[in-house]
């Protein structure tokens, strides 16, 4: 141009002309056309492929509320969880009132037994009788009866007075023992081994002895007084041990030779009791063996009563001594000591009260015993007496039921006890129930009780409240959402990953390796999968497998029998691409198999892949609230949508009053799965405009 | 067409023996609780002269328990094609027998939802795709796809709290009223009827979708076709176009869904008859399953395998039978 000549007039203004376009193209001033060239680039507005699909599901509003619906419950499911105050797991409780029992009241029949002296044991073959002796006694009218205990000791119980009785016994002390001949042990020469008779073993030196004798083929030995006799028996190198002299050995060093031989005789000749100088013994015998006892004065071991101490005081308490002490004192002087104090028992008729040192009310004897359910004697006496009253009443009238008001300690919404500024108890009227049961009496009474909170109605800590094991629904709803989308993702993942790699070898090969695959998905397309998910289920169930490990199972059990659709749909979309030219043209440039199956072919399969996942995603979740709603997939404690259905859908009676918790619920498995339809749906049309006319 | 027909019986076969060997592996491996369960009643009983062990053997013996899983299999294959299929365990019946009493109710149910779901779903398919893109359109596709995405449990108990509960048109489960037994024998049909409402309905609401967009896209496919132009270049009345013209051809895809579905009739309904307590053949396996009872079960999965095979092989054989093209294929 540069060459032309200037004063070209046309040639001027082409040049002014193209200025001015110039001008125009790069800096347009407001008011001004912006001028284009005919085959300026940006006249023809070109979309990118991906930008085309996205414009074309935009468009589509069916798709667009399925895409919402999904954002929605992605975020209440994945991230409300995270500012929601409760985990699915977490247990509530409430306070509540509650008819509970209160306290038990029965006529004591039954002698207890409180031990005054500490050196005498009571046989248990005494203390277990004692009831029956001291009916017989009261049958009979005897003041007292002398028996004796399967350890040979005699006892004396008396009649004290009125329900108190004392067993009496001579205090005892063993001062030498007699054995009779007797087999001892059986000795085996194989492996040495010994089998006492007795039960207790010989000491060591002893045991050597009997060896050394029995590899002479036995013998006789003299052992701490005692002889011995090993002898063959039956068996192969077995022995007996045998002692052949009975004996004495005393063990109270103050009695001579001449006391073991007096003692000897006595006990050969089968006497229970002897005497040897100004001491009196007797003899305790068993099988092989006797114990000789010296016999001291008699004392009273045990008092015997069915009265029942009540306390005034009822922070305080006593040992038996004290009311062993007290029961004797009862029918007898009318004072007692007891850790250095002393106290007085009187009885005016009808009512036992014992006064303390200063002469204040200590403790009140009476035939019930009256005790919370707790076992805890915390009980007010003036309520005792107010429940036994009632009872006596009630035995007059022969009457079942009866209601008093009493003051009793008063609770807080929180189950714990009212304190007044000075520490005290606050008491509180309450209305007591006493209801007779045979020869017992329960007390019931209105308590605040610290509850699971179950079946909870809709509240503002819980908004659509709480379900049967007392967790917030709401919660639950979240995290299984959670579960369900989860579980969806994982086995569409799976599906895919089988599907993609087995469908693209069967496609891309073809010849056996296609036949080979084809059959495999022939036989997982013809298996009842819900079938095969129940038996699994039930599987799970007796092996009682975890929770978190089932869901584990699941997920792969379903992607395992879900990949053969994928697997077909891949090897058909590639059979056709195949015999497509670019394919061929990969072929004579030497591309290696594996880049053209995964970089060529797979991405033209996709956009049917995509569609085809996020239908999956659908039913799979569907799937899963079936096997959940019937107990066989995910399991407590973890939530699924299905499980929470199950769960207050048992009778219709929980259906009708439940339905706030169920039909919502439901609605969230009908929408989640709507929407993964509708943005299939919506796919499918934009990545294939055809389909749409 | 022989040719082909008898490759395919031969595939299916082949088929049929793995499948059947993977579910005889999974119920194997089931703890075999029931059979012991089954060996110590026996050995309880008066005049038994054996021990629950040796009943434990002896009944692992007779199941074929004690070859290992493709002995047994073989074992359990050779009585199956002996027609021995054993008693059922759980129902303490041969197992035939009770496939006998209750694949009737099963089939009852399922043709009468069958029948119902082409009745309602053909026509709004049509119809939706004959008004594409109006409000008739996108009500049929979104009542289609909310029928499909509603769990069939759900569906079921709504269709219990609304019409057993609320309105107590019907009982919401069993398979009879409480005064069954004082009713005339047409009152007892009716009456078992009656009971059959809801998960007829309850099945129809859950399938119906699926045919309904299967319709609806070939019917657009058809009606985009240049014959349907030139149908009504000629001049043709539009019902003629459509039913004449488009809806036969719609028939072909059709008619092969069909077909692969009419095997599933004597299937029996799994969950709904489980939720409505209904004895057909889906309650009754799936107790068996539950339970452990591997005869039955087996049995079970055999019978729906073979239908299953048998519904493709259907399918197929109408394809080529509706479509000559295949046939050159």
């Amino acid at each position: 141009m540069s060459n032309r000549k200037s004063d070209s007039f046309n040639e001027a203004l082409k040049a002014r002309e193209e200025k001015e376009r110039d001008r125009l193209l790069n800096e347009v001033s407001d008011g001004e056309e912006k001028v284009m060239a005919l085959d300026d680039t940006q006249r023809v507005k070109v979309l990118s492929p991906g930008r085309l699909v996205s414009k074309r599901f935009f468009r589509n509003k069916l798709a667009l509320v399925g895409l919402a619906v999904l954002i929605i419950m992605f975020t209440f499911a994945f991230l409300c969880p995270l500012v929601y105050p409760y985990s699915q797991t977490e247990i509530f409780y409430k306070y509540d009132k509650l008819m509970i029992d209160y306290a038990s009241a029965s006529k004591r029949t039954e002698y207890s037994k409180y031990q005054l002296d500490k050196d005498v044991e009571l046989h248990y073959s005494v203390a277990n009788r004692i009831n029956s002796y001291i009916d017989e006694m009261e049958e009979k009218g005897e003041s007292s009866i002398h028996v004796v205990g399967d350890d040979n000791v005699a006892y004396t119980i008396s009649r004290v007075g009125d329900k108190v009785y004392s067993v009496s016994a001579a205090s005892s002390a063993v001062v030498a023992t007699y054995s009779d001949s007797a087999t001892i042990a059986k000795y085996t020469g194989m492996g040495k081994s010994f089998t006492w008779e007795g039960g207790e073993a010989m000491p060591a030196d002893f045991q050597q002895l009997v060896i050394d004798i029995a590899a002479n083929k036995g013998g006789e030995f003299e052992y701490e007084g005692f002889s011995y006799k090993v002898e063959p028996t039956t068996g192969k190198m077995a022995y007996l041990v045998l002692r052949t002299s009975g004996g004495i050995s005393v063990t109270d060093e103050t009695l001579d030779e001449d006391f073991a031989a007096t003692a000897a005789s006595a006990v050969k000749n089968g006497r229970a009791v002897f005497d040897y100088g100004d001491r009196s013994f007797a003899v305790r015998r068993s099988d092989n063996s006797a114990e000789i006892v010296e016999q001291g004065g008699e004392s009273v071991a045990v008092v015997a009563s069915t009265l029942v101490f009540n306390l005034y005081n009822n922070k305080l308490s006593i040992n038996d001594e004290f009311k062993g002490n007290a029961l004797l004192a009862l029918y007898g002087e009318g004072s007692f000591e007891s850790d250095g104090e002393s106290y007085t028992i009187k009885s005016d008729g009808d009512d036992i009260i014992i006064y303390d040192n200063d002469g204040d009310e200590f403790a009140a004897l009476s035939d019930y015993a009256i005790r919370r359910f707790s076992g805890e004697d915390t009980m007010a006496i003036d309520l005792k007496d107010a429940i036994e009253d009632t009872i006596e009443k009630m035995e007059e009238t022969s009457s079942q039921t009866e209601t008093i008001v009493f003051a009793i300690p008063a609770m807080d919404e929180n189950a714990a006890p009212i304190y007044d500024e000075n520490g005290e108890l606050v008491y509180a009227d309450s209305e007591l129930k006493i209801v007779r049961h045979a020869a017992q009496y329960v007390v019931n009474c209105e308590q605040t009780t610290y509850l699971i909170d179950i079946h909870a109605e809709p509240t503002a800590e819980h908004w659509f409240g709480t379900d049967g094991d007392g967790m917030d629904i709401l919660a639950r709803a979240m995290y299984g959402g959670r579960i369900s989308l989860m579980v969806g993702f994982v086995v569409v993942m799976i599906e895919m990953f089988l599907g993609i790699i087995l469908g693209g070898l069967a496609g891309f090969f073809g010849g056996w390796v296609d036949t080979l695959i084809m059959r495999l998905v022939d036989i997982f397309y013809c298996i009842p999968s819900m079938p095969i998910l129940i038996i699994t289920g039930a599987l799970f169930e007796q092996l009682k497998i975890s929770a978190y490990v089932r869901l584990v199972y699941l997920m792969a059990i379903l992607g395992i029998l879900g990949w053969a659709s994928v697997a077909r749909l891949v090897r058909g979309q590639i059979l056709s691409l195949r015999e497509q030219e670019f394919m061929v043209a990969e072929e004579a440039t030497g591309m290696r198999a594996a880049k053209r199956i995964f970089r060529h072919l797979i991405p033209n399969v996709m956009p049917q892949l995509i569609v085809s996942a996020t239908m999956g995603l659908g039913s799979v979740i569907i799937t899963e609230s079936t096997l959940s709603f019937l107990g066989l997939g995910v399991k407590h404690p973890l939530a699924t949508w299905g499980n929470m259905i199950n769960s207050v859908t048992g009778s219709s009676e929980d259906m009708i009053r439940y339905a706030y918790i169920w039909v919502p619920i439901g609605a969230l498995i009908c929408l989640t799965v709507i929407a993964f339809n509708f943005v299939g749906d919506g796919l499918r049309d934009a990545f294939d405009p055809r389909s749409k006319q | 067409m022989g040719e082909f027909l008898l490759k395919r019986i031969l595939l299916c076969i082949l088929i049929f023996f793995f499948v059947m060997l993977i579910i005889y592996a999974l119920m194997y491996s089931l703890p075999t609780s029931y059979v012991e369960q089954m060996a110590r009643e026996l050995a309880t009983k008066p005049g038994s002269l054996k021990s629950a062990s040796e009943w434990i053997a002896e009944l692992n013996a007779s199941y074929g328990f004690d070859r290992g899983i493709l002995g047994g299999y073989m074992h359990w294959l050779g009585s199956a094609l002996k027609g021995e299929f054993g008693e059922s365990w759980y129902w303490t019946v041969p197992v035939t027998e009770k496939l006998g009493d209750t694949i009737g109710i099963s089939f009852a149910m399922g043709a009468v939802s069958f029948i119902f779901e082409i009745l309602i779903a053909i026509p709004l398919g049509v119809l939706a795709a004959r008004r594409q893109y109006t409000m008739t359109d996108y009500a049929v596709t979104v009542f289609g796809l909310i029928g499909i995405s509603m769990p069939t449990f759900f569906t079921a108990t709504l269709y219990k709290l609304f019409f057993g509960v609320k309105l107590q048109w019907f009982d919401i489960m069993g398979m009879q009223g409480r005064d069954y037994h004082t009713l005339s024998s047409f009152g007892q049909f009716l009456d078992r009827c009656d009971h059959l409402v809801l998960p007829i309905l309850t099945l129809v609401t859950v399938s119906i979708g699926s045919l309904m967009r299967y319709t609806r896209t070939n019917m657009l496919e058809v009606l985009s076709a240049d014959y349907i132009r030139t149908a009504r270049a000629k001049g043709l009345s539009e019902r003629v176009v459509i039913n004449r013209h488009a809806f036969r051809n719609t028939m072909v895809p059709l008619v092969t869904i069909l077909g692969g579905s009419l095997p599933g009739l004597f299937s029996g309904a799994l969950i709904t008859e489980t939720i409505f307590a209904i004895r057909g053949v889906g309650f009754c396996s799936y107790h068996s399953m539950v339970n452990g009872d591997i005869p039955f079960t087996m049995f079970y999965l055999s019978f729906i395998s073979i239908l299953t095979l048998l519904g493709n092989l259907i399918s197929d054989v109408l394809y080529a039978v509706v479509d000559p093209r295949v046939r050159v294929h």
